[in-house]
């Protein structure tokens, strides 16, 4: 540092200021895109705001949040979305990886299976949620018509009304996007990985699972912690999919959080309530993305 | 311009008593047409915003483009998705989005006023006929218990049973009325057509079939005061039980949670159900899918009550008088009359989809009834409007949409068998009283 600084002709200090200058800009959008309207949510979440939004409405302290945590409507939404998040990460993870390895291998037409992989990380959420819902339609679907193929049903099934199976088939269109993406981030990381430990491990009688478990994960466990983390966020930020497929029903089998926080704030307006909502599930996935990571790294250093 | 202010410092009437002066001024406006609409160009050379949901976007461009060829002010008409229109449109009204006049659901216009969003239409030219031109039954949807007309109408219909005459003659069936009879009759046909009854049992719309519901049993959901009272009606745990039992005994199909309406036109069409409950003008769509069952389709005639829905237009804040006089007449030649005393904009959406009009003299007025295809039975309709349809006034008071949205998930729970008919009534009265009480879930 200090010769870059006498390279420079410059001090330490007019480093730092010339920095600063240089992120500046970025420092300024964030904060007015990203912290302007946490810290506002977060006041908010602390006042009985008008739906007018005049003002802020009178200050209620933790009332929102106390509402809140004895609503039976938010410990159902909150055991739906735990539910939702479990399959969405652990599916999106696993399949990505699958994805990741089976498209790392030679074979006829790989480039084109790798553009593919792309196709449904490049449609948008609500197009994915749409396009679920017919083919997972009761009457017209694709999803029946496939099952049926493989003799796995006799008959037409209600999936999306079925409240045994709405969210498992909610879960599964948004894996389908998700998995695309983490198989391409994936993907990457196994091109990084050089041939030559594996074929070290092969000439030591290492077979495909060890060299599976002691090269490729390891290897790939920056992007597999990158992975997880996006999909921990993705997974409690969840809503076009789910608003597109079902609108939370049948009942409240999908009703996530963020479907209970739309219809708060866009549609009931109860700001305050709304804003509350926000920032638990803001909390949730924050803190299960740093769950990810000290776990990963915890592992690491012992 | 002729103005009409028997409406200004109505606080001191009764909504009561104030519906039934519209009922007598509505002679007099028959007899006196230059009352029923402003007949002077609007002093405003600005330009005004309409926001509209996407219904035929061209044709409302080509209304609205016509009154400002006419000699009146331009509009700049923005459209977006019905699906979300609430919050796209509160987001930008709580944003500071300036728009003159605006489509809105009926049960927001209360809330829209009293959040400063919409203006009531008190004391404007003509506002008092165009209440009085309405069917009695309709006019409390845009007069408020106060007596502040809160908004105008954008279409109109009324919640129908649609059914198969063929299969019921075949089944040697006559038209059901009651539930009990629908129940019966389903049942019967069942052996042939396996899920007979379809409605649109979204979480969304599940509270628009509660009230029809409800009203098919003469059950009054809430009373003047806007309180929940169905509960304290016996015959309300039975329309739960017959609900239940439709969806439970496979009556009415199990994918009906979510499907759309226009999955459920076809059904129809194509004969795969021989019931269907919706607004009116879904005949239209059965119809005109021309499917193998189309043609044998019909309406039957209301039962005691139906529920008369109606979606509105409702006048935002103006810059100044003129712009608001602008508006207000944009807004009748929309939601009433054209300045020739024609329905020319209900008459449209009659041509594009059979929706109508909360006006008696629009199932009278020629050009309308040339503009509905045969099968419609006009003189029904307009008796059900006038006569057998109700629009629950507790729809539009401001705490409403609040229990709007919890509707869906307490009948769904109900028709999955999560819920009894005894609970269901519990939870609904909760919902209601939560609703009122301020901040909930």
């Amino acid at each position: 540092m200090a010769a870059a600084s006498d390279l420079s002709g410059l001090g330490p200090k007019a480093d730092r200021a010339f920095g600063l200058k240089l992120v500046a800009p970025a420092m300024i959008l964030l904060i007015a895109l990203l912290a302007v309207p946490t810290v506002l949510t977060v006041v908010y979440s602390l006042h009985d705001v008008p739906a007018n939004g005049a003002s802020f409405g009178p200050f209620v302290g933790i009332e929102n949040y106390t509402i809140i945590f004895a609503s039976p409507v938010f410990w159902r939404s909150a055991q739906v979305t735990a539910t939702f998040a479990i399959g969405f990460v652990v599916l999106s993870t696993v399949i990505g990886l699958a994805m990741a390895l089976l498209l790392n291998q030679r074979f006829i037409g790989r480039g084109l299976a790798r553009a593919l992989l792309i196709i449904p990380w490049a449609t948008p959420w609500l197009v994915i949620g749409i396009l679920w819902k017919w083919f997972a339609d009761g009457s017209v679907g694709g999803l029946n018509a496939v099952l049926m193929m493989l003799g796995l049903i006799s008959d037409y099934q209600p999936f999306l009304s079925d409240p045994n199976t709405a969210l498992p088939i909610t879960v599964l269109a948004a894996v389908w996007r998700q998995a695309s993406f983490a198989g391409i981030l994936l993907l990457a990381g196994l091109q990084t990985l050089p041939e030559e430990l594996h074929e070290a491990a092969g000439l030591d009688g290492a077979n495909v699972w060890q060299r599976f478990t002691n090269i490729t994960l390891p290897w790939l466990k920056p992007v597999l912690i990158t992975v997880t983390v996006f999909n921990v966020i993705y997974a409690f930020l969840q809503f076009d999919v789910v608003f597109a497929m079902t609108q939370g029903g049948p009942g409240d089998t999908t009703q996530v959080l963020s479907v209970l926080i739309y219809r708060q704030l866009f549609v009931n307006t109860n700001i305050g309530l709304g804003s509350a909502l926000a920032v638990i599930l803001g909390v949730v996935a924050l803190v299960g993305g740093l769950a990810i990571v000290r776990l990963f790294y915890r592992r690491e250093v012992q | 311009m002729k103005t009409t202010n028997t409406t200004r410092g109505l606080g001191a009437f009764s909504r009561r008593s104030f519906l039934k002066a519209g009922g007598a001024s509505a002679l007099a406006a028959t007899m006196m047409p230059g009352l029923m609409t402003g007949t002077a160009k609007a002093a405003y050379t600005g330009t005004l915003d309409l926001l509209a949901w996407d219904f035929q976007p061209d044709t409302i461009k080509s209304l609205v483009g016509e009154w400002t060829a006419a000699g009146n002010p331009a509009v700049n008409v923005a459209v977006i998705p019905n699906l979300g229109y609430t919050p796209a449109l509160q987001t930008r009204l709580r944003g500071g989005d300036k728009i003159d006049l605006y489509y809105n659901f009926a049960y927001n216009s209360q809330k829209f006023i009293n959040e400063g969003w919409a203006t009531t239409l008190n004391g404007l030219p003509g506002v008092d006929d165009m209440i009085a031109d309405m069917f009695e039954s309709a006019r409390s949807r845009h007069v408020n218990v106060a007596g502040d007309i809160i908004s105008a109408p954008y279409f109109s219909a009324v919640h129908m049973l649609h059914y198969n005459q063929k299969y019921l003659a075949d089944a040697g069936l006559a038209v059901p009325t009651t539930l009990k009879e629908i129940y019966d009759a389903s049942k019967t046909l069942s052996s042939t057509t396996p899920a007979p009854y379809v409605a649109y049992w979204v979480k969304e719309f599940c509270e628009e079939y509660l009230h029809t519901y409800l009203l098919n049993e003469q059950i009054t959901a809430f009373d003047d005061a806007g309180q929940p009272v169905f509960a304290d009606d016996a015959k309300t745990v039975g329309v739960f039980e017959w609900w239940q039992a439709m969806y439970q005994e496979g009556l009415a199909p199990k994918s009906l949670l979510t499907d759309d309406p226009g999955k459920l036109s076809n059904e129809m069409a194509q004969g795969n159900a021989a019931f269907y409950v919706l607004h009116h003008y879904f005949l239209t769509s059965i119809r005109s899918l021309e499917g193998p069952q189309s043609a044998n389709v019909n309406m039957a005639p209301a039962g005691p009550s139906t529920l008369q829905i109606g979606e509105v237009l409702q006048l935002g804040q103006s810059e100044s008088e003129e712009e608001r006089q602008a508006a207000w007449e944009l807004m009748k030649y929309y939601g009433w009359k054209d300045s020739g005393g024609q329905f020319k904009v209900f008459n449209q959406w009659a041509k594009a989809a059979g929706l109508a009009a909360p006006y008696a003299g629009f199932f009278t007025d020629p050009e309308v009834v040339a503009s509905f295809p045969d099968y419609y039975d006009l003189a029904m309709l307009s008796d059900t409007f006038a006569t057998k349809s109700n629009v629950v006034p507790a729809r539009t008071l401001p705490w409403y949409p609040d229990f709007q949205a919890k509707v869906g998930d307490i009948i769904h729970a109900l028709l999955l068998g999560q819920a009894t008919p005894a609970k269901t009534v519990e939870d609904l009265t909760a919902a209601a009283k939560g609703a009122q009480g301020g901040r909930t879930l």
